[in-house]
C-alpha cells in the first residue's frame, strides 16, 4: 500500500474526517486480583472506550448538516475489527485497524505517533477528532499528542460543536472557571466530553450490513517510517510498571445532631473537601 | 452469649417492606452470617415460640419476605461463594450462601472460571435478586426461553428446619408425602416461599457461556404491529444451527414513557437516548450463540419486523455482555420504575401496593391477549403499564392507580383476569410466587391443588409451624 493515496483529498470534495477509537477492557472490581490490583485480562470482554463513542458520535452529527465521509482508526490486535464493526453499526463509512506486532506496547508517545502516521498513510483528513481519554490509559495526552506530530492546531474537552464549513470549525470548551469559543482552520483536531455527545445506538440494519463492510488492514509496512524503534514498546518514552486500584479510605466517625445543625455539619464537611 | 437477635428500631424500617410495597411488623430481627448463628437464631426463638420470616434482597414482589409478626432472619450477610469446580464435559458447580445477589454471583463465577467462560442462566433483571430468593420464589427471568426453569439450575442445596437441623438435598432425591404423592425432595423447597425451612447454601449448576450475545431492540407505531410482529414468531421462530433466539421481551408506551421519566436516576440506561414519543411499543429479543448464526438470526427477525411496520434503520443493535447489560437494563426499568410509581402513590396512601399480574395463558395469539389488556384498562379507566415475557404470552401488566378507588378498581380487573385465565387453563402466577400480597388477592383463585400441596408440605418439614407464616395459603400472624 502506497502511503497517502487511498483517500487523497480533492479541492470541493466533501469534509474527510477521521475518527480514533480504541478498544479497551470492561473493566470491574472483579476483574483485579484483589491482592497484587493487577488486571486479570483472562476471559474479559473487551469493549470501545465509550469516550471515543463520543469522538464517533460528534463526527456523525457533522455528517448530518455537512457533506463528509468518516474513516475510523484503531490501532490494536485483530480482535480489534470488532470496533470497526461497531463503528460502521453507528454509520461510520471506512475501518482502518492499525495491526502490527511492532505496535504493541506503545505508550502515549509511539501511539500518538503510530496514529500520525497511519493516518498521513490514508490520506489528507480536514478533521481528526478523538474522545478526552481512554478507560485503561486514562492519560488523555494522546489527542495532544497526534495534534503536534501532525503538526496542526487542536481544542481538547469540546463539549460543543458551534458550526463548522470546509475552511474552520467553531467549538467550545470549559476551561477551570471559564468557557472558551475558538475557531480553527482545517485541518485540525478536537477532542470531545463524552457527556456531550450521547452516542446514538447502532442500527440493526447498519450493523448487519457493517459485518459484510471491508475493514482495511495497516501494518508498519504500510507507514511511511518503517523503522520499528519508532513503534511499540521500543519506541515509548514511558513504561507501565503495575496498574492497581486506588486505596479506598474507610475513615467513618460518628456524630449526632438534629436538623438543621445536622444539615450545617454536613454541608461544613462537602465544603471542606471542595464539594459544595 | 453474643447478640444476634435485635429488637426492632426505626433503623430497621426498611425490612418491614419489599418491592411490592406491601408493609408488615415485626418484634425482632436478626442477620446471621452462618449455619451456626441460624441455629443459635433458631433455638433462641424457639424456646419462645416466635415464627420467623426469611428475608433476602427484599426485591420481591408478593410480599413473601415481609414479617408480619415474630422475627426477621435477613440472609444478606450470608453471601459468600464457597467453591467451584469445573465438570467434564464443560460445565460447572459453584456452592454459594443463600444471600449472594445476582450481581456478585456473576462476578464470582467470572472470576473463578477465567479459562472456561461459564454462567449460571437463571436471569431475574432484578440483579439485586439474591440466589436464595430467587430458589424460594421461583423467579426466572428473560432467558427461560432458551434454558428452560430456574430449578433446572439449581443441583443441590442444605435447608435448616425448625428444630435447627441442616439437611443436604440433592436432585433426584424424591420421598412420599403422607398422602402418598410422590415428589423430588428438592420441590419441597424450590418455589415454595420459604413454609419449609431457611436455605444456607446452594448448588449451581453453570454451563458455558454462548460465544456471543446479540440485544435488538425493535420499536412499532402502533401496539398492533408490535401483536403481529411477536404472533409471527410464535408461528415460526427463525432458528439456525449455531444461535437462538433466547428472549423477546414486549414493553409498552406506558412502560417506556416511565422509564425515560428517572433515566436520568439509572446510571446503566441513562445514555440511551430517548425513543421516538410515536412508538407504542416495542420488542427487545436477545439472541445467543456463534456469531455466523446470530447475524442470520438478526436478518430474518429484521425482514419479519419490516413486514409488522417496524423501521430496520431504527432499531437498536448491539452486542457483547457489556452492551446488551443496558438494554437488559432498560427491560428492567419497565419494572422497577412501575414499582417506583407505587411508592410515589402510597405517601398519599399507605393502603396502596403493587398490583401486578403474572399470568400465562398460551393458547391465545399475544395480539389478542395485547389488545386484550389494553380494552379492558381503558374500559376500567385504568393507567396500566405493560410488559413482559412475549413468546411466552406472559404479560406482567403493572396498574397505576392515581387513588385507592383505582387501586379497589385495579383488584377487580386482576381477579377478572385469572378468573378468565383459568377458564383458559392458563397460569395464574408464573414466577413472582404467591406471598402474602397474591394470596389475599387471588387466594381463591389459585389452584387449589397446589395450595394443598403447599400446606402438606408445610405440615411435613415444618412442624412447629415457624417458617414464613402467611406465605401462599393464609395463617394467623405473629406468636404461635
Amino acid at each position: 500500500m502506497e502511503p497517502g493515496k487511498h483517500f487523497p483529498r480533492e479541492s470541493g470534495s466533501s469534509m474527510k474526517i477521521a475518527v480514533c477509537m480504541k478498544q479497551v477492557p470492561a473493566v470491574s472490581e472483579g476483574n483485579m486480583d484483589p491482592k497484587t490490583g493487577v488486571l486479570l485480562r483472562a476471559g474479559m470482554e473487551a469493549i470501545v472506550n465509550v469516550y471515543d463513542l463520543a469522538a464517533l458520535e460528534a463526527a456523525l452529527r457533522m455528517k448530518e448538516s455537512i457533506d463528509a465521509s468518516i474513516h475510523v482508526f484503531t490501532m490494536g490486535p485483530s480482535k480489534a475489527e470488532s470496533v470497526l464493526r461497531e463503528a460502521f453499526a453507528m454509520g461510520a463509512d471506512e475501518g482502518w485497524l492499525i495491526c502490527d506486532k511492532a505496535f504493541a506496547g506503545a505508550d502515549v508517545l509511539a501511539t500518538s505517533y503510530t496514529l500520525m502516521q497511519a493516518i498521513r498513510a490514508v490520506g489528507d483528513f480536514d478533521l481528526i477528532l478523538c474522545g478526552k481519554q481512554t478507560t485503561d490509559g486514562d492519560t488523555a495526552q494522546v489527542s495532544g499528542g497526534l495534534a503536534r506530530w501532525m503538526d496542526i492546531p487542536h481544542a481538547n474537552w469540546v463539549t460543543e460543536v458551534i458550526n463548522i464549513s470546509h475552511k474552520e470549525i467553531n467549538v467550545r470548551y470549559n476551561m477551570e472557571n471559564s468557557t472558551v469559543t475558538a475557531s480553527m482552520s482545517l485541518p485540525c483536531l478536537v477532542s470531545v466530553e463524552k457527556d456531550f455527545f450521547i452516542p446514538r445506538m447502532p442500527s440493526l440494519k447498519l450493523k448487519i450490513s457493517g459485518k459484510k463492510k471491508t475493514v482495511h488492514v495497516l501494518t508498519i509496512e504500510d507507514l511511511e517510517d518503517q523503522d520499528k524503534k519508532h513503534y511499540g514498546l521500543s519506541g515509548s518514552a514511558t513504561k507501565v510498571r503495575k496498574i492497581f486500584p486506588p486505596p479506598r479510605t474507610k475513615h467513618q466517625e460518628p456524630v449526632t445532631f438534629d436538623g438543621d445543625k445536622a444539615a450545617e455539619y454536613i454541608l461544613s464537611q462537602l465544603s471542606d473537601v471542595n464539594l459544595f | 452469649m453474643r447478640q444476634l437477635i435485635y429488637p426492632m428500631k426505626e433503623q430497621y424500617e426498611e425490612f418491614i417492606i419489599d418491592e411490592s410495597k406491601f408493609s408488615g411488623y415485626a418484634q425482632s430481627i436478626s442477620f446471621p452470617k452462618n449455619e451456626e448463628e441460624i441455629r443459635e437464631v433458631i433455638k433462641e426463638l424457639g424456646e419462645k415460640h416466635i415464627p420467623i420470616t426469611i428475608q433476602g434482597g427484599k426485591t420481591g414482589i408478593t410480599g413473601a419476605g415481609v414479617p408480619e409478626g415474630g422475627h426477621i432472619m435477613n440472609l444478606s450477610h450470608m453471601n459468600q461463594m464457597k467453591d467451584g469446580c469445573l465438570l467434564e464435559g464443560g460445565n460447572g458447580l459453584i456452592v454459594v450462601e443463600p444471600g449472594i445477589n445476582l450481581m456478585d454471583l456473576r462476578k464470582e463465577i467470572n472470576a473463578t472460571f477465567r479459562k472456561n467462560l461459564l454462567f449460571w442462566p437463571p436471569d431475574p433483571t432484578e440483579t439485586s435478586a439474591t440466589v436464595g430468593g430467587v430458589a424460594a420464589s421461583n423467579a426466572q427471568g428473560i432467558s427461560r426461553l432458551l434454558y428452560g426453569d430456574s430449578r433446572d439450575y439449581i443441583e443441590a442445596l442444605r435447608i435448616i428446619d425448625s428444630k435447627g437441623q441442616a439437611h443436604f438435598i440433592e436432585r433426584g432425591k424424591k420421598f412420599t408425602l403422607p398422602s402418598g404423592k410422590s415428589i423430588e425432595m428438592l420441590d419441597a423447597v424450590l418455589g415454595k416461599e420459604g413454609i419449609t425451612g431457611v436455605i444456607s447454601e446452594l448448588t449451581l449448576k453453570l454451563i458455558p457461556k454462548p460465544e456471543s450475545i446479540w440485544g435488538i431492540a425493535f420499536f412499532f407505531e402502533q401496539a398492533e404491529d408490535a401483536g403481529k410482529f411477536v404472533d409471527t414468531l410464535k408461528r415460526d421462530l427463525p432458528k439456525s444451527k449455531n444461535a437462538a433466539v433466547a428472549a423477546a421481551e414486549y414493553i409498552d408506551r406506558e412502560s417506556i414513557s416511565l422509564i425515560e421519566s428517572h433515566k436520568g436516576t439509572m446510571t446503566k440506561i441513562k445514555e440511551l437516548p430517548n425513543i421516538d414519543e410515536n412508538r407504542a411499543g416495542m420488542v427487545y429479543i436477545e439472541i445467543h450463540g456463534e456469531e455466523e448464526g446470530i447475524e442470520e438470526l438478526a436478518e430474518s427477525l429484521m425482514e419479519s419486523a419490516i413486514i409488522c411496520n417496524s423501521d430496520p434503520d431504527e432499531a437498536w443493535a448491539v452486542s457483547g455482555e457489556t452492551d446488551v447489560e443496558k438494554l437488559r437494563a432498560f427491560r428492567h426499568g419497565a419494572a422497577e420504575t412501575s414499582n417506583l410509581y407505587i411508592e410515589k402513590v402510597r405517601r398519599d396512601d399507605k393502603r396502596i401496593t403493587k398490583l401486578g399480574t403474572d399470568m400465562i395463558v398460551s393458547n391465545l395469539t399475544f395480539s389478542r391477549v395485547l389488545a386484550d389488556i389494553q380494552e379492558e384498562l381503558d374500559d376500567a379507566g385504568l393507567k396500566g403499564c405493560v410488559f413482559g415475557h412475549a413468546l411466552e404470552n406472559h404479560l406482567h401488566v403493572n396498574i397505576l392507580p392515581e387513588c385507592y378507588g383505582d387501586y379497589e378498581k385495579g383488584i377487580g380487573l386482576i381477579r377478572k383476569w385469572a378468573a378468565e385465565v383459568n377458564e383458559q387453563h392458563g397460569e395464574i402466577v408464573g414466577e413472582h410466587g404467591i406471598g402474602k400480597l397474591k394470596q389475599r388477592i387471588l387466594g381463591d383463585l389459585i389452584s387449589g391443588q397446589y395450595i394443598e400441596l403447599c400446606r402438606e408440605l408445610k405440615s411435613e418439614f415444618d412442624k412447629e409451624n415457624i417458617w414464613n407464616r402467611g406465605n401462599i395459603f393464609p395463617e394467623k400472624a405473629g406468636q404461635v
